[in-house]
C-alpha cells in the first residue's frame, strides 16, 4: 500500500544535499589532515556509511511522520480502516513505504558519490551490500513506525530523532574506525545494529565479506522491531 | 422476519469511568433514512464508530446486516460507506486519486471502478476539478467529495456523521439531493443538528442524550407525542411586565418564557384556556395563538435548553 510520491526530485536534491556536504567537507576537506583509515582512503572510508545513513534515516523519517500525519493530522488511517483491509495491512503498508523511501534516497546518494568518485570496486560487492542496507532501512522503518504510532505530539518525534536516531547513527563508526573506542567499551558498540549495518555494509562494499555475526543481530533486529512494530499499531487501533 | 441492516444489542461504550454510550440497544430496518439526534456529546459519534468496526464496544455487540462488528469486522466493513465528521481526505491526492486509491482498498479492478468513479464525480459535480487537490476545495465540495468515496463501492448502509454541519444553505441542499436519490438502494444512518432536515428527508428519527435513547419514531410521532403538551403564545400591546406577575402567579401556567412583549407559555391542559383569557382581560392583548409543536420543541423539551460544549 504506496502512498504516492510528489515532488520526489526536489526531495531527492534536498536528501543528497546533506551527505554529500558531509563528504566533500570531510572527504576532501580533511582529505590532508586524515591519513587512510586502516589501508583505506578517507573518501572511500566514509562512503558506504553515509549512503547507509541516508537510507535508514531517510526509512526512519518517512514512516515516523507520515504515520503520525495520517494518524493525527489526515486522519486517513481511520478512512483506511472501515475499508476491507486489516489493520495489519495499513502496518506493514507504512513499513514497506519507509523501507522504499531508504531505499530511494540511499540510491540517490550512491549514485551521486559514484559519479563524483570513481572507484575501483567490486560491483560483485553490490549484493552485499545492498541486503545491509535494506536490512537497516527495514529495521528503522519499523522504529519510525513504532514512533509515529505512540507519538502524539510532533515535537516528540523531533526529540527521539536527535536523542536516539542520530546518536545511535553516529556512535557506530560512520566517520572513524570502531578500533578508535577505548577497548572496554568496543563489545559494546558492537552490539548495536547500527554498527552491524554499517561496518556490515563497510565490509561488504569494500571487501565483499558477509559478516555473519552481524547479519545475526540485523535479522534479530528487524524480526523484533517489526513485532513491537505490528503490536503496537494493532493496540492503539483497538483503543 | 427480515434481517435489520443495522443492530445493536446491549452496546455500552466507557472513557474511563465516564460512559457515553449507556446499554443501547436499536433495530434499523432496511432501505430508511434513519436520523440520530443528539446534543454535542450525547455519543452520536461513538455510536457510529462502534458500527464502522473504528472502537470496540465495552460490551454488548453490534450487527450491519447480520455480520458482527467484533467477529466480523472485515465483512462489515465490505457492506458500509463511511462519511465521518470531519473530513479525512488525502491532500496528497487530487480528487480522483483519493476515490481510486478507496476503490483498491476495496480490491475493485480498474474497468469496474473507473467508470464508476467518472459517474460519481459527474454527480457531485466535480468532474472537472477531479485533478485538483482537496486544499483547494470548498468545505461542500470536500464534503461531496467524502460522501462519493463512500459510495464508490457501493454500499449496502451509509453511515454519515453530521454530513451538513457547517455547510451553506446551497451545500446542505445539494448533498441532500443527493443523499435523496440513494433512499433506495442502500440504508442510510445519518446523525445532524439541523431538525429541519430530520423532519423533511428521514423516515425514522431517534432522540439520545447521555449514551441513552429518549424517544423513538416518525417525525410527525414525535411532533404528536409532544402536541399535548398546549404551546400557547401570548403577545400583549404594552403592560407586558404586569402581565408577567400575573401569568407568573397563575398555577395552570407550566412554564414560561419571554421576549420582549411576546411571551410562550406551556398550559397544564385545555381547560386552563378559558380562566387564562379571563385573568389576561381583552384590553392589551395583541395576539394569542396555539403554537404547532417543531421538532426542535421535541429535543429541547428531551434533552433541555443548556448549551453543551
Ligand atoms: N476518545 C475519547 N476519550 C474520552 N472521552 C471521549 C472520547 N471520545 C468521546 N469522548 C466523550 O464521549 C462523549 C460522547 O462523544 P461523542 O460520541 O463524540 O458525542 P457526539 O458525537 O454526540 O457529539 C463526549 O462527552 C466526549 O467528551
Ligand atoms: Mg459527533
Amino acid at each position: 500500500m504506496l502512498v504516492m510520491r510528489r515532488s520526489i526530485f526536489s526531495e531527492l536534491v534536498a536528501v543528497t544535499a546533506y551527505p554529500l556536504t558531509l563528504y566533500l567537507a570531510f572527504g576532501f576537506g580533511l582529505k590532508g589532515y586524515i591519513a587512510d583509515v586502516e589501508g583505506i582512503p578517507y573518501p572511500l572510508f566514509i562512503a558506504p556509511g553515509l549512503i547507509s545513513m541516508t537510507a535508514v534515516n531517510a526509512a526512519f523519517t518517512e514512516s515516523a511522520w507520515s504515520m503520525w500525519f495520517h494518524r493525527r493530522v489526515q486522519h486517513t488511517i481511520e478512512e483506511y480502516r472501515v475499508t476491507p483491509i486489516t489493520v495489519y495491512d495499513i502496518v506493514v503498508g507504512k513499513i514497506f513505504s519507509g523501507f522504499c523511501q531508504g531505499a530511494i534516497k540511499g540510491m540517490a546518494v550512491a549514485v551521486v558519490i559514484f559519479i563524483l568518485t570513481p572507484f575501483r570496486m567490486d560491483y560483485a560487492n553490490l549484493t552485499a551490500y545492498l541486503i545491509y542496507i535494506a536490512l537497516g532501512s527495514m529495521i528503522f522503518s519499523c522504529l519510525g513506525t513504532i514512533c509515529g504510532t505512540t507519538i502524539d505530539k510532533p515535537e516528540n518525534i523531533g526529540r527521539v530523532e536527535s536523542v536516539i536516531i542520530v546518536p545511535l547513527i553516529f556512535m557506530a563508526g560512520i566517520f572513524f574506525p570502531l578500533s578508535s573506542y577505548p577497548a572496554a567499551i568496543q563489545p559494546l558498540i558492537g552490539m548495536l545494529p547500527t554498527t552491524a549495518i554499517f561496518e556490515g555494509a563497510r565490509q561488504a562494499l569494500l571487501h565483499g565479506t558477509l559478516n555473519w555475526r552481524f547479519l545475526v543481530v540485523l535479522l534479530a533486529s528487524a524480526a523484533v522491531t517489526f513485532a513491537v512494530a505490528a503490536v503496537t499499531f494493532t493496540r492503539k487501533m483497538s483503543e | 422476519m427480515i434481517e435489520p441492516a443495522v443492530s445493536l444489542q446491549s452496546v455500552t461504550k466507557t472513557y474511563g469511568s465516564f460512559t457515553a454510550v449507556d446499554d443501547f440497544s436499536l433495530q434499523v430496518e432496511r432501505g430508511i433514512i434513519f436520523a440520530l439526534l443528539g446534543p454535542n456529546g450525547a455519543g452520536k459519534t461513538t455510536l457510529i464508530k462502534i458500527l464502522t468496526t473504528l472502537m470496540r464496544p465495552s460490551s454488548g455487540d453490534a450487527f450491519i446486516e447480520g455480520h458482527s462488528v467484533l467477529t466480523h469486522g472485515k465483512q462489515v466493513r465490505r457492506l458500509i460507506g463511511v462519511v465521518p465528521q470531519e473530513n479525512n481526505l488525502d491532500r496528497y491526492l487530487t480528487a480522483r486519486e483519493n476515490l481510486v486509491f478507496h476503490a483498491r482498498m476495496h480490491g475493485l479492478s480498474p474497468q469496474h471502478y473507473n467508470p464508476r468513479i467518472d459517474r460519481l464525480l459527474d454527480l457531485i459535480g466535480l468532474a472537472n476539478r477531479q485533478s485538483d487537490f482537496p486544499d483547494t476545495f470548498s468545505g461542500g465540495m470536500q464534503r461531496r467529495l467524502v460522501v462519493a468515496r463512500a459510495l464508490v463501492h457501493d454500499p449496502q448502509v451509509l453511515f454519515l456523521d453530521e454530513p451538513t454541519t457547517g455547510l451553506d444553505p446551497q451545500s446542505r441542499r445539494v448533498l441532500w439531493d443527493h443523499i435523496q436519490t440513494l433512499r433506495s438502494r442502500m440504508t442510510i444512518f445519518l446523525t445532524t443538528h439541523y431538525m429541519d432536515e430530520a423532519d423533511t428527508f428521514c423516515d425514522r428519527i431517534m432522540i439520545m442524550d447521555h449514551g441513552k435513547a429518549l424517544v423513538d419514531g416518525t417525525a410527525s410521532a414525535l411532533k404528536d407525542a409532544l402536541s399535548q403538551a398546549h404551546i400557547y403564545e401570548v403577545e400583549f400591546r404594552n403592560h407586558s411586565d404586569r402581565y408577567e406577575e400575573i401569568l407568573r402567579s397563575l398555577p395552570f401556567v407550566e412554564s414560561l418564557e419571554r421576549s420582549g412583549n411576546a411571551f410562550r407559555l406551556v398550559l397544564t391542559g385545555e381547560e386552563s384556556l378559558k380562566p387564562l383569557m379571563d385573568s389576561l382581560g381583552s384590553s392589551d392583548v395583541r395576539k394569542i395563538c396555539l403554537q404547532e409543536p417543531t421538532l426542535e420543541d421535541v429535543f429541547l423539551e428531551l434533552t433541555g435548553r443548556t448549551i453543551r460544549e
